[in-house]
């Protein structure tokens, strides 16, 4: 026991213990828990498992024994196939452009307008604050219809512009990116104009690095909204070369209603960029629920 | 002085007008188009003659749209308390002291960020009658039956209800989770202290932390539910017989499929009031919550 190492050890775990009783890791039903959460975690990626082997399968292939659609014979010809011999690499880029461009102008336009809002001296400054905040109980679904006729009188209905630009108006983001401008130290804000800084200079190259936290949520979920934007997408775009996947899949899918390999396969290459990034962002998109989903 | 507030205000218009001018012509003007709307018969080419109240008229005998305003409601009764009761199951599962509550949320999660087709097309071919993979499990349970999902009235909304849980329910959790993970410990080492059982601890302490987030989940999940639409089109149609179809499934199909956006529009109208009305008690329950 006089082993310096050994006893080092020892008290590492004397602490280990110490700070899962903290912890309160002395549920004695903890092991039956931890089960059923493993079974219904199961249970709740299970269809995505399936969508994945059913992915690989070979071409027409069908079963009526559950375990056989997760055995081989696999194959990856579906996905050249379907990747070249039809139009969903079209729609993948449609919606990645659409998500990507929509996310950047919605960043832009509400940082802007939220700096405003938050460190300018201008009249009817809480007139305009408000005006925007009543656009949080506008819901979109509601004024659908009169959306596609004005979206038409642009000449907005069948483009990406028509896509995009009545998406990025976003309410919600002036109000996080506000409450986060407004947190920025006042000394920074003041000495930075004192030393004849502009408003624009002050705000990107100052307000905004400070801002990422808020900007990489907002960001995160515009993203997500429009990746998976339907009802609008549905409504003003008709040719098939301008569909996003959501809009196009069912079309898809509805060709094929009697294989199994080719939809599984079209919905695979539809999930499988966007699981890919959600566990590369994982952190940062349960942060930015927890975030705004409060705030909101 | 006065000169100077001039400047003040020049300055702020390049950074607040980009914001403006979109949410000007997408988000406010609708609402005054949809009431002009509301007001004609309007086809999708063109505005024809002025019909003064008849769409509203028209509307409030429409048994469709009775029916339609009937099944949205009838979805927001049934997602709305099984969603906060299977969230916060979820999040108290996730927030377990376990290696694996990495896997525990990521799994209840990642299918809130598939696309609705994907989801809704996933579900049809698993809950295919003979072949479909669900079907085959209940047989290979000894379980003797071939349950037809979409074509009988009580399965097809036990489809959707079961789809749109399985769905959106990631989202709902981890609002519980963070709201779990904000309970300071002190508290329980407390009640530890002062030989509370765990289960008391579950009652005494943690459901009365979560009722404020707990409120904000309930009525995010009743307005959500109201705009209901493109996983009943995509996985029952509506049917059978018209049985799950939604409000705004409605209202697309008098405006697209019957050419009558002036209708359309007028529906539009009532759904826009309902989720008004609950967005203002919601921000009001907020409020008050924090306060």
């Amino acid at each position: 026991m006089s082993d310096p190492q050994l006893s080092n050890e020892a008290a590492v775990r004397v602490k280990k213990t110490k700070s899962t009783v903290l912890q309160r890791n002395r549920d004695p039903k903890l092991g039956l828990k931890v089960t059923l959460g493993f079974i219904v975690a199961l249970i709740f990626i299970s269809p995505i498992i399936w969508m994945l082997f059913v992915s690989v399968k070979p071409n027409g292939f069908s079963t009526t024994q559950p375990l056989e659609w997760f055995l081989p014979p696999y194959t990856l010809y579906n996905y050249v196939d379907i990747m070249f011999g039809s139009l969903i690499f079209r729609w993948l880029f449609n919606s990645l452009i659409v998500a990507v461009i929509t996310t950047v102008l919605t960043l832009i336009i509400t940082s802007l307008a939220a700096f405003a809002i938050s460190q300018m001296k201008f009249r009817f400054k809480n007139f305009i604050f408000i005006f925007f905040l009543l656009g949080l109980m506008i819901p979109g679904e509601a004024t659908i219809i009169p959306l596609y006729e004005v979206a038409k009188s642009f000449g907005l209905i069948d483009t990406y512009a028509g896509l995009i630009l009545p998406m990025i108006a976003s309410p919600l983001g002036v109000i996080i990116l506000k409450s986060f401008f407004d947190n920025v130290p006042k000394e920074v804000i003041e000495s930075a104009i004192i030393d004849g800084c502009s408003y624009f200079k002050l705000f990107y190259k100052i307000v905004l690095p400070l801002a990422k936290p808020a900007l990489s949520a907002i960001g995160i979920f515009t993203f997500i909204g429009s990746w998976n934007n339907f009802l609008w997408p549905y409504l003003s775009i008709l040719s098939e070369t301008l569909y996003t996947l959501p809009v196009g899949l069912p079309v898809f899918n509805s060709t094929y209603s009697q294989a199994y390999v080719q939809p599984m396969t079209a919905n695979a290459i539809a999930s499988i960029p966007v699981i890919i990034a959600f566990l590369l962002f994982e952190k940062q998109i349960v942060k930015g629920i927890s975030f705004t989903g409060i705030k909101g | 002085m006065i000169k100077k507030q001039w400047i003040q205000d020049l300055k702020a218009i390049p950074f607040l007008l980009p914001f403006f001018v979109a949410y000007m012509i997408f988000t406010i003007f609708p609402i005054f188009k949809g009431l002009e709307m509301s007001l004609y018969d309007w086809t999708l080419v063109r505005k024809l003659e002025f019909v003064g109240l008849e769409n509203y008229i028209k509307m409030f005998t429409d048994r469709h749209f009775w029916r339609t305003l009937w099944n949205t409601t009838f979805f927001v009764i049934l997602t709305t308390p099984t969603m906060v009761l299977l969230a916060l199951g979820l999040a108290l599962l996730s927030n377990l002291n376990t290696k694996l509550k990495t896997f525990f949320r990521g799994s209840f999660f990642i299918p809130s960020i598939l696309s609705v087709s994907v989801i809704s097309f996933l579900m049809i071919f698993m809950l295919q009658p003979y072949n479909g993979l669900v079907n085959n499990v209940i047989q290979m349970l000894g379980i003797d039956a071939e349950p037809k999902w979409m074509a009988d009235q009580g399965l097809a909304w036990v489809t959707i209800v079961v789809v749109t849980l399985w769905w959106t329910v990631g989202f709902n959790m981890i609002l519980f989770l963070a709201a779990l993970q904000d309970i300071p410990e002190s508290l329980y080492e407390a009640s530890e202290i002062d030989g509370a059982s765990r289960w008391d601890m579950f009652k005494y302490i943690t459901l009365p932390q979560l009722i404020p987030i707990g409120r904000v989940v309930l009525l995010l999940q009743i307005l959500a539910s109201y705009k209901v639409f493109a996983q009943i089109l995509l996985i029952t149609g509506g049917g059978p017989g018209g049985a799950t179809r939604p409000l705004i499934q409605y209202i697309y199909e008098v405006g697209f499929n019957q050419n009558n956006l002036g209708y359309a529009a007028t529906m539009s109208y009532a759904l826009f009031f309902i989720l008004l009305i609950l967005s203002i008690i919601q921000l009001k329950s907020q409020r008050s919550g924090e306060n």
